[in-house]
């Protein structure tokens, strides 16, 4: 019988990270830097053969396919067509910049070696994510990766950390876990999870409505029972991706996280939960409007309050934690406007498409160079707090430019990559509202209406709050002359290779940017073949980049987090005249004077809004196997009650003597007294207490079996009794 | 008459362990070489009788009660995925137990009646009737009742005698059961689809329903289904490698497997679908479930957790069963051979903690990970099937019985896709903490007991490791077993 169809060379892209893993952990125990460089080979070879397939791809080579087929139940199913080969490359591209960027930033940490062996192996599982053709190899490698991921968060082991850990372990099962739900009622319902197969499974359930479809096992499909699976399914993928209101994980494991694995975990893992919402989305709900404002408002919500926990964070990681939450939420409503086009403003759908796979792609770039600088930071001084890193980066020019490039780049200022993907999004959101006018009610025209508006203002806090950081670190003096000084004398900062890893990523950036439809255009349309699955392609894209109907929305977000920045955040620091303090009188709600004077940023982080200590946890620790507890408490007393009831009534057996030697050891004694006589033991003891001691043993357990099995007979009476009378009563 | 073959390995055990208890050796015990000779071999006269179809016949008569009444054997389909999965895991138990019994006390009593076991074990999975399978039933009642109470403290005689009446309350209700398939059916030979076919002339459907509640639980004390499994808990004071093969594979399996001829080959699927009888097991089933991964994550002694657990899982496998479908049945023999690996080896991994280590609760296994990277790493695989991650097999199991529940449909379908979400939940909970707890201890904890603490020797690990590679060998390429199965399930 013949396994595999295709072509292997999609399977070793995916095992050997894994396989080398565990030579790596070998290597390890004898030569670190020997692991070091066996890691950065590994991650930089499999960049190498991903990006040799992004150029053939890119070269209209065909699609490369792989099917295993009885493996893991339902078979193990890949391919690498455009969107997977880009995905796949920007993943290898961040891992090997990841690796080089640990080698010296673990210099002073402990157990190395299982840090990079699970960074190999969640690089092998995450490009099975990518590179799979059904929703059911993406869900195995979804998985595996979460669980590989887990040793990063709780690298450190510190009590924050292992928090953190749990929290990101817990909220990764409970995603898998539903998500695993969906894809089993899903695969009930159509019978299949490839993805290539599913649109036209889906489009024949449809046909039906209203009057549900029939499976073959009699089952119906109604409209809700097909939405309830794709948020099933959809679940644990946005779980991953951070959506709220199951964000929870991300600004805690960030912070925590070693920077290598914060960039990778906020650049790329989320993005694999990314990939499982689209592939959802335009498969199964390509033209569904309901669906797709489900997933816009839920972006906009994301979108918003991710911003808004980046503006109130005074610690570094995690307002890029948050910062990326906030940019998941940009990408989500480029998703869910992906549908709505489709419906309303068919040739329009393709913008969508092209902002949410150009911002997905850009998020990764700059979370990979913002990270590692946080990064460069951390290892240096061992401090993220805004307050005490102040003024570290004033006299480091690299490190000041690469920061600048990601901070323009997410804020989207023009001539960024940033602002061209952005601007694809706030298009696709204006088209959409203009076509809603004209085809659907107001409903929708508002909620669009509402959600450009979301979008811009999301826009400005994404300016505001990275003006506070780069400000903060790059710009202002630390309060502390002594330690401002020892921070501009610190050089070199960092080693050549690590330099390397953060300048390449941000010059692709910034390439990128400079020319927007020569590379990400291209890209994007490279892209194309994965979103139209469901319907069939759509045209050519032109954008005028720098129309003024383009460069407007980007003005107005730039004018509301410029303000924001000034009013809000700084408030009255730069405005000692009290002219424009309109908003507080004496100090700003962001920075305050301490007791010596000096102005300090404050941490406004909203503990008591924390939804896992609010809810999650309460409802799942405690309320939960508590109610359940006692219930179970209360039925696994149930039988014991019976019988004690029995034994105390109808089956009271009696009195037992139970103390030793109170009970006849005629027996023992009399043959102890013979064999003492007749046949002494050496040591001239006698044999009595030893058989006396038998004896009651035996005594004891014979008493116990007889009486059990009396019990048990009585009970087997009963049961023959009762069968008697039936049968009496029968006949 | 070469069916007569299926009588030896049922009866060469037992009376190896007759004769092991009434000759007393000159050592304190009987060479171990000797004991695993027996069982290995009876292993292999189990397989070969598997592999060559030699069960494939009119099934062998032991002894006949009346003149339509014997105590025979046949060996069906699902009847060799029992007797399979027994011989395989015995021969590996028996070594495990050498090692782990190696300064306990009765050993000559506890290896007869462990040989015994096996021989009465393999008479319930080569039963050809519901009385001859009632027969061994009441037997491995009474043979395991004194390795219950091996240990002679009070908390194992508490426990012998709790397990000795819920097991004879049981079986007397099973007999009821049994009575009626008498009467009621032509014949009391296992034929799948029931010998209730449309019904019987002079008897109330009621109450033939009635009678099949009450041998379910009657034969569900075994597979310790609420509200009467409270003695599996308590049993955990046996030594481990009772707990691990009787308590997780043997005996609770029994249980199981008397459930799904009961329910497949004696009232039938047809019969049953769709009745009140049918809800009401299912409904207990479901209670099972939530109150196995409850109670497992509330328990905080290792083994006793484990213990839990296999209530839970046990009732994974009647859920399966209660869908009275073909994929059922698939869903539920599936379960019954996965969960007994996973579950083996997760009981033998904390067998071996207690004996090398001498920890049973679980908070103290705090840094153990390091000490027994073998025995833990095993664990944890277990852990990740019994979870029900991919690529392991215990997937395999949970995705065949969701997918029998959704074929099933209605409410009874939903509730059991939410039920098993919960129980998974809750087993994640509950095997994750400890796998963390042992890989990772939180900073700050005094280490020091751990110092010399080493992994067991061969005789442990070899079966350890040869469980963690069969169910990940068969939850990666499960299509061999799932072809099978479904092929027992057509008939």
């Amino acid at each position: 019988m013949n396994l595999m169809q295709g072509n292997i060379l999609l399977l070793i892209l995916i095992l050997w990270p894994i396989c080398t893993s565990i030579i790596g952990y070998i290597l390890g125990t004898r030569s670190k830097t020997a692991r070091d460089i066996w890691a950065d080979a590994v991650c930089l070879s499999e960049f190498a053969v991903m990006a040799g397939l992004l150029i053939r791809a890119f070269g209209g080579g065909d699609t490369l396919y792989l099917d295993i087929d009885g493996v893991c139940g339902l078979g193990i199913h890949l391919m690498a067509d455009g969107f997977r080969c880009v995905y796949g490359t920007v993943a290898a591209l961040m891992w090997a910049c990841a690796a080089v960027f640990s080698r010296e930033y673990f210099t002073q940490y402990r157990n190395r070696n299982r840090f990079y062996m699970f960074f190999l192996m969640t690089f092998g599982a995450t490009m099975g994510v990518f590179l799979s053709a059904d929703l059911f190899t993406a869900f195995i490698f979804f998985e595996i990766m979460s669980f590989t991921s887990f040793v990063w968060v709780a690298h450190d082991e510190t009590e924050e950390a292992m928090s953190a850990a749990y929290t990101y372990l817990a909220v990764a099962i409970i995603g898998g876990l539903v998500t695993l739900m969906g894809l089993f009622m899903l695969y009930d319902m159509l019978g299949t999870l490839t993805l290539s197969q599913i649109p036209s499974e889906i489009e024949k359930i449809r046909n039906t409505w209203p009057k549900p479809y029939i499976t073959e096992y009699g089952g119906a499909i109604t409209p809700s029972r097909l939405y309830l699976v794709g948020g099933l399914t959809a679940f644990g993928f946005a779980v991953k991706a951070g959506v709220w209101p199951m964000h929870i994980w991300l600004p805690k494991a960030h912070p925590v996280a070693p920077a290598s694995s914060s960039a990778l975990l906020s650049g790329i893992l989320t993005k694999s939960g990314i990939f499982g919402i689209i592939a959802i989305t335009c498969n199964m709900f390509a033209q569904d409007i309901p669906w797709g404002r489900t997933i816009l408002i839920l972006g906009a919500v994301t979108m918003f309050t991710g911003a808004l926990l980046a503006m109130f964070s005074v610690n570094l990681k995690r307002t890029l934690a948050c910062s990326s939450m906030s940019q998941i939420g940009f990408i989500m409503t480029g998703t869910g406007m992906y549908p709505i086009l489709s419906e309303i403003a068919k040739e329009e759908s393709v913008m969508a498409a092209h902002g949410t796979v150009l911002h997905m792609i850009n998020h990764s770039l700059i979370k990979l160079v913002l990270f590692m600088a946080a990064g460069v930071i951390f290892m240096n001084i061992h401090k993220l707090d805004l307050n005490e890193i102040r003024g570290y980066g004033r006299k480091k020019p690299l490190l000041k430019i690469c920061f600048a490039i990601g901070a323009l780049s997410i804020s989207g200022i023009p001539f960024t990559s940033g602002y061209v993907s952005k601007t694809l999004l706030h298009e696709a959101i204006a088209l959409g509202k203009e076509a809603s006018i004209i085809s659907r009610g107001m409903g929708l025209t508002g909620l669009l209406s509402v959600i450009e508006w979301v979008f811009l203002i999301s826009g400005g806090m994404t300016l505001s709050y990275m003006l506070k950081l780069f400000i903060a670190i790059f710009v202002e003096k630390n309060t502390d002359e002594r330690l401002q000084e020892e921070y501009d004398s610190q050089r070199p900062y960092m080693r050549t290779e690590s330099v390397l890893s953060i300048v390449i990523p941000a010059g692709i950036m910034l390439l990128m940017g400079l020319g927007p439809n020569m590379i990400m255009g291209r890209t994007a349309t490279l892209c194309e073949g994965f979103w139209f699955a469901g319907s069939g392609t759509a045209d050519q894209l032109v954008i005028h980049f720098y129309s003024w109907e383009s460069i407007s929305g980007a003005l107005i977000s730039i004018t509301i987090g410029l303000f924001l920045y000034v009013f809000v955040i700084r408030g009255t620091y730069i405005n000692e005249g009290r002219i424009l303090s309109v908003f507080l009188a004496e100090h700003s709600l962001f920075i305050r004077s301490d007791n010596e004077g000096r102005n300090v940023y404050v941490n406004m982080w909203p503990k008591f809004l924390d939804l896992e200590e609010l809810i999650y946890r309460p409802l799942l620790l405690k309320i939960l196997p508590g109610i359940l507890g006692f219930v179970s408490a209360l039925i696994s007393q149930i039988m014991d009650s019976f019988i004690v009831i029995m034994r105390r009534t109808i089956h009271r057996q009696k009195a037992t003597r139970v103390d030793t030697g109170s009970m006849d050891d005629h027996l023992a004694v009399v043959t102890g007294r013979l064999l003492d006589r007749y046949i002494p033991k050496k040591d001239k003891t006698s044999y009595i207490p030893g058989l006396v001691m038998r004896e009651e043993q035996g005594a004891r357990t014979q008493r116990l079996i007889s009486s059990s099995l009396s019990f048990g007979l009585i009970l087997v009476s009963i049961g023959l009794i009762m069968v008697l009378i039936y049968t009496l009563a029968a006949t | 008459m070469d069916q007569q073959i299926l009588i030896v390995p049922v009866l060469l055990p037992i009376l190896a362990g007759i004769l092991m208890i009434i000759f007393k050796p000159k050592n304190k015990t009987y060479s171990p070489i000797l004991i695993e000779g027996i069982v290995l071999l009876n292993s292999i006269i189990v397989w070969t009788i598997i592999l060559t179809g030699m069960g494939r016949g009119d099934g062998a008569t032991l002894f006949r009660l009346t003149y339509d009444l014997s105590v025979y054997f046949k060996l069906d389909g699902a009847g060799m995925v029992f007797a399979g999965l027994v011989s395989f895991l015995w021969p590996l138990a028996t070594l495990y137990s050498f090692e782990y019994m190696e300064h306990g006390e009765h050993i000559r009593s506890f290896f007869s009646l462990y040989t015994m076991t096996y021989g009465v074990t393999l008479g319930i999975a080569m039963a050809g009737n519901l009385v001859t399978l009632y027969v061994f039933y009441e037997m491995l009642t009474l043979v395991t009742f004194p390795l219950v109470l091996h240990d002679r403290t009070r908390e194992a005689r508490r426990a012998s005698r709790m397990y000795l009446y819920y097991s004879i309350g049981g079986a007397a209700c099973a007999f009821m059961g049994l009575v009626f398939v008498l009467v009621g059916g032509t014949t009391t030979d296992f034929t799948l689809g029931g010998v209730f076919k449309n019904g019987v002339a002079g008897f109330d459907n009621n109450i033939l329903l009635a009678m099949y509640v009450l041998a379910f639980f009657g034969f569900g004390v075994k597979a310790a289904i609420c509200p009467v499994q409270k003695w599996l808990p308590a049993a955990s004071v046996a030594p481990t490698p009772v707990t691990a093969l009787l308590h997780a594979v043997a005996v609770v399996k029994s249980g199981a497997f008397a459930i799904l001829r009961l329910t497949y080959y004696c009232y039938g699927a047809d019969f049953l679908r769709g009745t009140w009888a049918h809800y009401l097991v299912s409904a207990f089933v479901m209670i099972t479930i939530i109150y196995g991964s409850t109670m497992a994550v509330k328990e905080i002694h290792f083994k006793k957790r484990l213990a839990y657990s296999t209530i839970s899982n046990v009732s994974y496998i009647l859920l399966g069963a209660v869908m009275m479908s073909p994929l059922g049945l698939v869903a539920a023999l599936s379960h019954l051979i996965f969960h007994a690996f996973m579950k083996i080896c997760s009981f033998f991994a904390a067998g071996a903690v207690m004996h090398k280590a001498n920890r049973n609760y679980v908070y103290e296994l705090d840094g153990l990970g390091l000490k027994m990277p073998v025995t833990f790493a095993c664990f944890a695989a277990s852990a990740l099937c019994l979870m029900g991650v991919p690529p392991f097999s215990g997937f395999i199991s949970k995705w065949n019985i969701v997918q029998a529940a959704l074929g099933e449909g209605g409410v009874l379908g939903i509730c059991a896709v939410v039920v098993l979400l919960y129980s998974a939940l809750m087993t994640s909970i509950y095997m994750l903490t400890v796998v963390v707890r042992a890989y990772i201890p939180p900073k700050g904890t005094d280490l020091s007991a751990n110092e010399g603490v080493t992994d067991p020797g061969w005789k442990m690990l070899v079966p350890l490791v040869i469980f963690v590679i069969v169910f990940t060998a068969m939850g990666i390429y499960s299509r061999p077993i799932t072809d099978s199965l479904s092929m027992i399930a057509a008939g």
